[in-house]
């Protein structure tokens, strides 16, 4: 199992590679208001690309509702664990 | 019992998105990639602490049908310190490997034990090449092996390409952002093209890259091509596929997307802000025709018919711009189900008409992209991603927005540069089976047999391309006598010589006859497209002529076809009489102009090469590739003499005998082993004189002066063996004409006939040797 820090490290990797930019760092609070260029379309491609890197796919609902990255964070944890509302 | 270590796990996926997959939820990091041509397989390693994992994706071959396709837990690795050794041990116990030989998997070699004695596990050994080893010299005990392995491996299935094969994706756009950051944006956006032009990126890849390079046009000076692309649905991804997709073929396309379903606005403030767009792109999505009540369906028709009418018209009249026209498709035959969907206005109907009628009612100079034979060429379910559309309204997949892209260039392409003109072919393996050197005209593979009708089936598609106007041409390294033959003698051959613009058999790097075909053709390199089925000689043509287009061509012959479409470089607005005879005129006019040769580029273009060669005295580990090569070259060979390794070890035995082997690299590959020299003293004579028994080389390195670079060693030799004068023959067979004047060219002087039809030959003073060579003897 991958602990939050560990889902938060892998995540900034995903982030760095979608935004082209290996300083970008990244926080529990980080948002779209945070990140150059994290628009609604860029918004599509960094969830196709967490998807694929964590092997997991989300639905439209989960996609909708996320605020920040601390909840992408909290629903990637839950839906490695198998939990229910994961359909994985 | 064989002692080694667990080296790595092997696992056999089906794709690349699978091995992401695994890896994402494992949280493994992936490492190096490695194409393994035995196997038809990409290897890629994990990295990082602890054991390490293997991917395997098997396209083709024994390993794709692993598990019925399925793949799985595949087999376990054994380290062993020498894969010789463990063969011998094995060997003793009666199991036996299932290779003759070590596989070469870049930096390492491998074997698999026979499954039968581990109960079913499958176990492959893994003797490691030292990294410093490995680019200068292979361990000691199994040169031999390696060899034989890098013989296996640079024959015509070369495994990867020279300058060492397919990057990894997230590596490719690493490094190109690290230029980036550097300053060095220019050289991030050539890496980004190179890796396009290889094919190296997915989807997903190649919409990254659009997004890249569209940053790089904006800070570039050059003038790009500017295109409007409009749609009833949200275009983004496909217009950054298509910057990418056009970047990958050397034009830079920058786009400029609308709001999502306001065409006719966004035409008008296009048109009243006086900015020029080069083409104008227009994207229609089907749910405006057919959300509508049951019944409604025709209404709605001619609804979108005068939309689009009006839209038209607007890029006409006051935008002057080039026109593309999407057409519309359907992703479900709807509630009515397929049967009935493709009649009484269902769905399928509705779009078939809306279609029929776009095509009719469009201006005669604009493109139309079938969206319908897009989508049914690829499978609306991988083309199509409900999802997509649920969250922004664009309703292609990665994949799909990808194929929409490469239509759209090649209809832009077509508009602006005009169709590609020349289709360069290869013959052996490519136009037929098997090599007609080898087995004469006849005895291709051609017509018949699962091989035969797919090689067919290619060369009718190659003639039915150019009764439509696409010039044939054929660069193939053959004797010329041989390469023409079968067209002349084998009546199952669909092409005949007589189809082709241009005709080049030699010897010579296809670069430098690609490039006289495009002096004879007067046409511009960039209207090549090259297809051949060697991976090195496409390489090549891509390092050297990077204006021409190189086909990526499958092992299987099978799906040439499909693989020459899938670039869509004959796509044309519209086709003439005239196209029916351009290769008659080509060929009259290309007969008239002759052909004739750069002397000075042709030694720009050898230097440029950077050849190395590597003259060693023949000893026992040689031995083996030394008399299969004596065994098997027909062409150059001057006394053909079929020694064993018992009458090559004789020979040497003889006092000031010459036994000489000749290693050649260049910037491309290292070729290995490629020329053979035997001699023994001749007796009788009044001055001390070598006579050459035997000087054979592979084709490979044929008219690159790797000859004066053998007689420079041959001459070298002779003179610390303390020889004075060098005598040689050539006994011409029906396969050496290559080298009939080889000695006369080198300044050799005839003495007369001798036995077999042959020609003595005599270099009376070995002191004044003056043959200019491009290769470099290491210091």
């Amino acid at each position: 199992m991958m602990t939050k820090d560990e889902i938060l490290q892998k995540l900034q990797d995903v982030f760095r590679d979608v935004f082209e930019d290996d300083e970008l760092t990244i926080h529990r609070e980080s948002s779209a208001e945070d990140v150059e260029g994290w628009d609604s379309l860029m918004h599509v491609s960094l969830m196709i690309n967490v998807e694929r890197a964590f092997g997991s796919k989300f639905s439209t609902t989960q996609v909708a509702s996320l605020k920040n990255v601390g909840e992408l964070v909290d629903l990637l944890e839950s839906r490695l664990a198998g939990a229910p509302g994961g359909r994985v | 019992m064989i002692e080694g270590r667990l080296h790595h796990v092997s696992i056999i996926v089906p794709d690349d998105e699978r091995v992401h997959e695994l890896a994402g939820l494992l949280g493994l990091t992936l490492g190096r990639r490695q194409y393994v041509a035995q196997y038809e397989a990409d290897c890629i390693f994990t990295t990082g602490n602890g054991g390490v994992i293997e991917f395997i994706i098997a396209k083709s071959g024994k390993l794709s049908k692993f598990n019925k396709g399925m793949g799985g837990l595949h087999h376990i690795a054994i380290a062993v310190p020498d894969l010789e050794a463990t063969k011998q041990q094995l060997a003793e116990q009666g199991i036996p490997l299932l290779e003759t030989k070590p596989v070469d998997a870049g930096p390492i070699y491998i074997n698999f034990l026979a499954p039968a004695y581990t109960r079913g596990v499958i176990v492959e050994y893994v003797q490691e090449v030292e990294p410093a080893a490995a680019s200068q010299e292979l361990p000691k005990v199994t040169q031999a092996a390696a060899e034989t392995a890098r013989a296996v491996q640079s024959s015509d299935t070369l495994a990867t390409a020279p300058d060492g094969g397919r990057l990894d994706e997230r590596d490719i756009f690493k490094s190109a952002r690290s230029l980036r950051a550097e300053g060095r944006a220019e050289e991030a956006a050539l890496r980004l093209r190179e890796a396009l032009r290889r094919n190296w990126l997915s989807p997903e890849g190649i919409e990254k890259a659009g997004r890249h390079i569209a940053g790089f046009l904006g800070e570039s000076s050059a003038k790009p091509l500017d295109v409007l692309v409009l749609g009833q649905c949200t275009t983004h991804w496909v217009s950054n596929c298509l910057t990418a997709v056009a970047w990958g073929c050397g034009a830079a396309v920058r786009t400029v997307d609308g709001q999502y379903d306001n065409v006719i606005q966004e035409l008008m403030t296009a048109a009243a802000s006086g900015r020029r767009y080069d083409a104008v792109v227009l994207v229609p999505w089907s749910e405006r025709l057919l959300g509508g009540e049951p019944g409604e369906g025709p209404a709605r028709a001619a609804e979108e018919l005068a939309f689009w009418q009006r839209a038209w018209q607007i890029v006409a009249t006051q935008m002057s711009s080039r026109l593309i026209q999407v057409g519309y498709d359907w992703v479900s035959p709807g509630a009515v189900g397929h049967h009935l969907s493709g009649r009484r206005q269902g769905p399928v109907q509705l779009v078939r008409q809306m279609n029929e009628s776009l095509q009719a009612a469009l201006p005669p100079s604009a493109f139309f992209v079938d969206l319908d034979q897009a989508s049914g060429t690829m499978g609306r379910d991988r083309f199509y991603d409900p999802r997509r559309y649920a969250w922004t309204k664009q309703p292609f997949s990665e994949a799909g927005a990808a194929r929409v892209a490469q239509h759209l260039w090649s209809g832009i392409r077509a508009m602006v540069n005009g169709p590609k003109k020349v289709l360069v072919l290869d013959l052996d393996n490519t136009l037929w089976g098997g090599v007609v050197g080898e087995t004469g005209p006849l005895g291709i593979e051609i017509g018949d047999g699962a091989a035969g009708e797919s090689f067919k089936a290619f060369q009718q598609y190659a003639k039915a391309l150019s009764q439509r106007g696409v010039l044939l041409a054929v660069s193939s390294k053959n004797n010329p006598a041989d390469a023409r033959e079968p067209f002349e003698k084998n009546p199952a051959l669909p092409l005949k010589l007589s189809d082709f613009a241009a005709f080049e058999a030699s010897w010579e790097p296809k670069s430098v006859a690609i490039a006289r075909m495009a002096k004879t053709l007067q046409l511009g390199l960039d209207s090549f497209v090259f297809f051949d089925d060697n991976p090195a000689e496409r390489e090549h043509v891509r390092q050297m002529l990077p204006d021409v287009e190189v086909v990526d061509v499958p092992e299987e012959a099978a799906q040439y076809i499909r693989a020459l479409e899938a670039g869509q470089w004959f796509e044309a607005l519209d086709l003439t009489a005239e196209d029916a005879e351009r290769t008659a005129q080509y060929r009259a006019e290309a007969e008239r102009r002759g052909l004739q040769e750069s002397f000075a580029s042709m030694d720009d273009y050898l230097r440029s090469l950077d050849m190395r060669g590597d003259v060693r005295d023949i000893d026992e580990t040689d031995l083996p590739r030394v008399v299969q090569l004596l065994g098997k070259t027909n062409q150059f060979n001057l006394t053909t003499r079929r020694h064993s390794v018992e009458d090559v070890r004789a020979l040497l035995a003889r006092p000031r005998s010459v036994g000489l082997t000749v290693r050649i690299a260049d910037r491309f590959a290292d070729y290995g082993l490629v020329a053979v020299i035997l001699g023994t003293e001749q007796s009788g004579e009044t001055v001390p004189t070598l006579r050459v028994d035997t000087w054979l080389m592979s084709c490979r390195v044929i008219a690159r002066t790797v000859e004066e670079f053998c007689l420079d060693a041959l001459v070298r030799a002779a003179r610390e063996r303390g020889f004075e004068r060098i005598v040689g023959e050539y006994l011409p067979t029906k396969k050496n004409q290559l080298v009939a004047d080889l000695y006369d060219r080198l300044g050799f002087s005839r003495t007369g006939a001798v036995a077999d039809n042959g020609m003595g030959y005599a270099l009376d003073d070995i002191t004044q040797v003056s043959a200019t060579t491009f290769v470099a003897r290491p210091a």
